[in-house]
This record gives C-alpha cells, structure tokens and sequence, in this order.
C-alpha cells in the first residue's frame, strides 16, 4: 500500500510534476483576443489550451425557443480534432453535449438573465489542446467572456478538478492522475464570493468523510482560480495609458 | 429566488422622481471629466461598500453589502453608488436619439438595425421618407416594452457620409458634458458628426477619415484622465492627414 | 437571415464607391497582401499545429496522423483529409451545426491546392500492407474578416512543413512520441481574389467580401506553375481579368511560400 501512495504524492508532499496537493497549475489568461466576439477570452491551464467566445445578448432564432421573461444561455463545448492523442470526429459526441449542458446552467446561475427577456446569449468554447480538466478550463474562460462582454453577472464562475490519487486528497488533477486505480476525479466550479456550487460531477469511489475534506478543498482551489480571472480582466484595462 | 428579489429592488430605485436624480448622477459621473486619481475598476461579485447608499446601475445588494455586477468603474458618493460599465450591448430607453440602418423591408414598414438586441420596426407613412435597404436613419425612442423593442419614431434620413460603431457604454464620453467632445470633434475636422445613444456614429464631410481616428481614439481611453484636451491636441496635430 | 452583420453590408456600399476612385477602403494597393503572422505549437498532442493571421483573420490548422486501410484502387498509398469547421466563436454569421456549404467549399478547394500541388508524397505514406498512414488537415478559423481561404492555405502548408511522424511500433502508434518528419515533395499556396466593379483585388477583406461579384482563388506551387483554380460568387470573369489575377498570383505566391518556408525553420 505505503507503495502505491509513494507513486502519487512522495514524502515531501511532491506530486509528479512537483505540485504540492493544494497547488494549481500554470494559470494564463487573455481578455478580448476575438474582434468580431462581444467578449472573448484565452485560456491556458498546465497543458489545457481553451478559447472562448460570446455573442449577445441577441434575438432568439429560432424564436419558438425565446423565454419571455429571462435569456437564453446556449453553451456550445467543443474539442479540436487536434486537441487529444487520437484525432477526434469532428462531429459532437455525447460527453461534449453533457457538459455543454451542465456549463450552461452554471453560467445561468450567475448572470442577471431577466435584464434581456427574450433573447440568447450564446457562449462558445474551443478546447485547442488538453490534459485533464478541460470542462473547467472552458468554464473558467467562459465566465470571464461574459465580463468582457458586459452581460450582468453575480459573480464569475471560477473552478477546479478535486479528487484524490495514490490515497491522498488532491486538486487539478493531470491526467496521468486520474489514471491511478483509486482516483476520484470531481469537476466543481463555484460563485466564488458565495462559495454557491454551480457544476458538481464527479467519477470514482470516495467516503462521505473525505468528500467533505475534498470539497474544502476544492473551493479554496477555485477562490485562486479567481484571483486569476480577476487580475486579467482588470489588467485589459488599466494596463494602457 | 433570492436573485428575482435583488434585481426588482433595484427597478423599485428606479421608478419615481428619485430615478430621475438618479439618472443625472450616472449620467453626469459618466460624462464628467476623471480625476487625476484613476478610479477603481471592479469586477462582476466584487464587495464595493457594506455601508447603506442609494443602489444605482449594475450594483446589488445582498445580506446587506453592495456588490458590482460587471466589469467597470465604480463612482460612488456619500447617498449613490453605481458602476459604470466598460462593455455592454444597448439598452434602449425613452427619449434616447438612435441612428439606425434599415435592414429589411416589409409591405407595411421596416426593419432597423439600431445595434441592440433585435431589429427594431418602423411604420411606413406617408409622411415619412421613403426607405430603402441600408439607408441611415435617426429615430427617437419612444417607448420601449418589457422585452426591450423600441417603439421608434421623428425618422429621418441621412444621405452619405458612413457609419462608425462604438460601444454604447462609451458614448457619454464622445459626447462630453454639455457636448463639450462633441464640438472638439467638430471644429477639429469640420465634419458633420451625429452620434446615436445607441453607439452608431454618422459622419460625413470634412476630415472624416481624422474624426473616426479620433473617435475611435475616445473609446480606447475613455476611462484616462484629461481626454477632452488630449484629444484637441490629437486633432491639431493630425489636421494636415487627409484620406 | 440568421445574424448577418449590416454595418458590413453597408460598408460592402461603400467599398464600390472607393475601388472605383482607385482605392481600397484600408489603403492597400490592389496587390498587395495584410500583415502575416505564423505561430507554431498550438496542441502538444497533434503531429503539427499552426496559427495564421492574415490582417484580422486568424485560423489555426492542426495536422493528425492515424493508421488507416489504404483505398483498394492505392493498395500502396496513404492519404489526406481536409476538413473546415466555421466555428461560430469566429464571427457572428457562422451558426452551429454541421458544416455549411461555404465551410465545405474552403475545405474542398484548399483540399487542391495542397493535393494537386502533389506537396504530399502519398507513396511516402504507406508503412505495410493493409496499413497506411492518413494525414488529417483540420482546420478552425478563430476570427474571421475576410479571405479564409489564404488564411487557410497558409497554415495549412505551415502545419504541413513541421509535422512530425507518429512511432510506430509493431504496426501500433506509441502515443506521445514521435519519429522522423513528414516529407514533402511540393509547396503550394492560394491565391485569393475578389472582383469589385471592374477590378481585381488580392487578398480581400470582409467588407470587400461583402462588395465582390466574382471571386476567384488560384494555388500556385513552388514551381511557378497553377495547380488549381476556384471561381466563385454569382458574377462572370474576363479571361483578361484571370490573366491580371495569375501573374499578381505569380509575384505574391513566391512571396507567400517564402514565409511559410521560413516559418518552419
């Protein structure tokens, strides 16, 4: 056992690319990179490469899916076919219409949609290149697409992966560590001044008791996953003079 | 629930006379001339005061603290506080000057893109011009209903010259208090510059090419300090560029 | 209807009016092309990507290698793939769905230029019977203003120009690892131009896009010879205007492969 934990997280609380538990990976971020979108964002986190697009608020075509009282979130998650080791059909599969779905409502819970009755605000998100939390990375870029194109919100939405490898708790896991035989991997994004849940799935076996532990965790993770997407919106801005 | 509850009481500020002093202090904070001191920007859910103000645009309360709902600047004083946003699509409101650009037409009137959410209709009459697809109007709102379609109205048209967009969040800025960029913008290129609440922008004559540099020059630094006289000096400087 | 841009039509009005009087609304000559960036490495994962811009128009090509059954007619040959996905985040017109028929007519026509400038030694290609490697060309513009299909061509010879081979061992690919680059025998580039009033202009923007009755793509290869044409768009072509639009092909082509060229180095 004390061996297949020395895999994962070694005696100095070292992951195998270095990281101690609670720490994240390279975290880059770009504001209004797209002209022709109304908010934009680029997203780079360890490996992850995502960039993500808004129109809107705009009309509803076709208008028979228009709300009359609230707008629309249309969340559209896609994989290049060049973003994963075997190329990928071009075509939506059923994991990209899931979590497009689940982004949706995210998003949903924090923008101010009864301001734009009757209309969509249609988000759009690219995975380039990719290595384990890909979801999140695309959330995360979203969410800072919508500040950029004005669209009211709460607050951002700002997350990251929690679960555990090699028997210990971590956060932001690579792929190589969801790969462990007693990985739990759980993809969570937050209201981060709230700490309101707003995407929770999660894969794996996992005690109520650690859950808990894990979910602390995870929110923390988040929280600095927001001071990232904080400093690149207000960086866009301050920054030219 | 607890968002329907926070975004009616912020319509409750607004209805009454209280919206109207409310009204001039945005407008004014937005259209007055920055400080020296840059002012703060903030983000969608950041904590602005937890002391009690008058709640003014994109902010909103929650468990007693006022928080902002976009990407802006905060302008605050001792009874408001409000957020002035660097991004955003048009809201249409009553008695907003538009220019807009006929997008269709149909037997009993026309579609005119005013750069919101949807195009907006207009009735052909026969008072009125005769319309034809792309001409450039300008349009006074008159009322807008809760799905946010401008009723328009006093249509009239405007021939050559061309279109600039801005975003309408910039444009108290190009229009400066009391028109005070406007009439830079003018003298500095003795063009004939209509600019449409709604971030459409017609110029036509004069050094046109050097007014839309110059525009496009506001909405870069429309969040920088002494911009009126900066862009006098641009104007002046650049007066000899012609197309 | 869709989302089509009006202020771009408008503008498409008053391009006419410009070209007539001898200019281009962003004063470039009639030749001339937008300023070319070339950035490599995009995805770790892809034998090679590449982003283009050309002016405002971006584009990121990405080139995949997989194991396939040769074509019964080739037994003894690879072979190559293109697709164009006009992702709605690139431009307010592109709308969700499958492929349009202007993503597919990108894809087909820079499909040529790279195909029939014989740039891929498809023989090259063939690792043992029944086996055979399939080159994926993907490509997914990012902003669009304008001529995605040079934008495409160019990242594509690009990609091309870097890709390295997947290992293989016994037949089966090693993920993650690679051998060897991939070969080519050619280099080829569209040349795009669009018809306004009676003039021909390279490279066109989107509100000449917009204004065009014609439009008309060439590929050239290293050679200075033509490898494929395209017109498209409802009007007609003097063979006095194809002439003019080659031999401005001719000069810019060269240009064109040189920087591709130099951004693989």
């Amino acid at each position: 056992m004390k061996e297949k934990e020395a895999e994962y997280v070694n005696r100095e609380g070292k992951r195998l690319d270095g990281r101690k538990v609670n720490e994240l990976r390279a975290i880059k971020i770009e504001v209004g990179v797209i002209p022709s979108a109304a908010g934009s964002c680029y997203l780079e986190w360890g490996y992850n490469k995502v960039i993500a697009a808004v129109q809107g608020p705009r009309e509803v075509l076709p208008r028979h899916m228009a709300d009359p009282y609230k707008a629309i979130i249309r969340y559209t998650y896609r994989m290049a076919t060049f973003s994963v080791s075997e190329r990928k059909n071009p075509k939506p599969g059923k994991r990209d219409i899931e979590i497009s779905m689940v982004s949706a409502k995210a998003l949903e819970k924090a923008a101010f949609l009864e301001k734009f009755p009757n209309t969509a605000i249609d988000v759009f998100v690219q995975v380039l290149d990719s290595n384990a939390g890909t979801r999140i990375a695309a959330l995360t870029a979203a969410s800072v697409a919508m500040a950029d194109a004005g669209i009211p919100m709460k607050d951002l939405v700002s997350g990251t992966a929690v679960g555990r490898a090699g028997g210990k708790l971590m956060i932001d896991l690579t792929k190589e560590e969801e790969d462990a035989p007693d990985a739990v991997d759980a993809a969570l994004a937050i209201l981060p001044n709230s700490e309101e849940i707003v995407l929770l799935q999660m894969d794996g076996i996992i005690s109520p008791k650690e859950w808990r532990e894990a979910l602390k965790m995870g929110i923390e993770g988040s929280k600095k996953v927001y001071e990232f997407q904080k400093e690149a919106l207000k960086k866009k801005y301050s920054g030219d003079k | 629930m607890d968002k329907a509850i926070e975004v009616k009481s912020m319509h409750a500020v607004h209805a009454g006379k209280e919206a109207e002093k409310e009204e001039e202090f945005n407008a004014e904070s937005s259209q007055s001339e920055l400080n020296e001191k840059e002012k703060k920007i903030v983000v969608p859910g950041e904590l602005l005061t937890d002391k009690k103000k008058r709640l003014g645009e994109h902010v909103y309360l929650r468990e007693g603290k006022i928080f902002s709902d976009s990407l802006g600047f905060v302008s605050e004083s001792e009874a408001f506080i409000s957020v002035v946003p660097l991004q955003g699509v048009y809201t249409p409101r009553a008695g907003d000057v538009v220019v807009g650009i006929i997008s269709d037409e149909k037997h009993n009137g026309y579609l005119v893109d005013i750069n919101s959410f949807y195009a907006n209709f207009i009735l052909k009459s026969s008072r009125g011009p005769v319309l034809k697809l792309n001409a450039v109007v300008s349009a006074k709102v008159f009322k807008v209903s809760e799905l946010n379609e401008a009723d328009l109205g006093q249509v009239r048209q405007f021939y050559g010259g061309e279109i600039l967009r801005v975003s309408p969040v910039k444009v108290p800025r190009i229009i400066g208090k009391n028109n005070s960029m406007l009439e830079v913008l003018r003298n500095g290129t003795n063009s004939n510059i209509m600019v449409g609440r709604n971030g459409y922008v017609w110029i036509k004559d004069g050094n046109a090419a050097l007014a839309v540099k110059a525009i496009k020059k506001i909405e870069m630094e429309a969040h920088l300090s002494n911009l009126t006289n900066r862009i006098n000096d641009f104007l002046i400087e650049n007066k000899e560029v012609n197309k | 209807m869709g989302y089509e841009n009006v202020l771009w039509k408008l503008q498409g009005d008053k391009v006419l009016e410009s070209i007539n009087a001898g200019k281009r609304l962003d004063a470039r000559k009639f030749d001339e092309y937008r300023k070319i960036e070339i950035r490599k490495d995009i995805s770790h994962l892809a034998e090679a990507t590449t982003q283009v811009k050309l002016g405002n128009t971006e584009v990121i090509c990405g080139i995949k290698l997989e194991i396939g059954v040769p074509y019964p007619d080739s037994p003894e040959e690879g072979s190559m793939s293109t697709s164009v996905e006009l992702l709605p985040l690139a431009s307010p017109e592109f709308e969700s769905g499958p492929p349009s028929e202007n993503a597919i007519e990108i894809g087909r026509v820079v499909d040529r230029s790279i195909r029939e400038g014989g740039c891929l030694d498809f023989k090259d290609l063939f690792v043992e019977e029944g086996k055979s490697w399939i080159a994926f060309i993907d490509f997914y513009p990012i902003n669009y203003d304008g001529n995605l299909f040079d934008a495409c061509s160019i990242a594509g010879m690009s990609a091309l120009l870097n890709a390295k081979i997947p290992k293989l061992e016994d037949g089966v690919i090693v993920r993650g690892e690679w051998k060897g680059k991939l070969k080519l025998k050619n280099h080829a580039v569209l040349n795009s131009f669009a018809k306004i009033g009676n003039s021909i202009v390279a490279d066109p923007s989107i509100a000449e896009e917009k204004a065009l009755t014609s439009r008309i793509h060439i590929s050239f290869n290293s050679d200075g010879n033509l490898n494929a044409f395209q017109k498209g768009g409802p009007g007609s072509l003097t063979a006095n205007e194809l002439d003019q639009a080659i031999d401005t092909g001719l000069k810019n082509s060269k240009h064109l492969i040189k920087i591709i060229e130099e951004s693989s180095e």
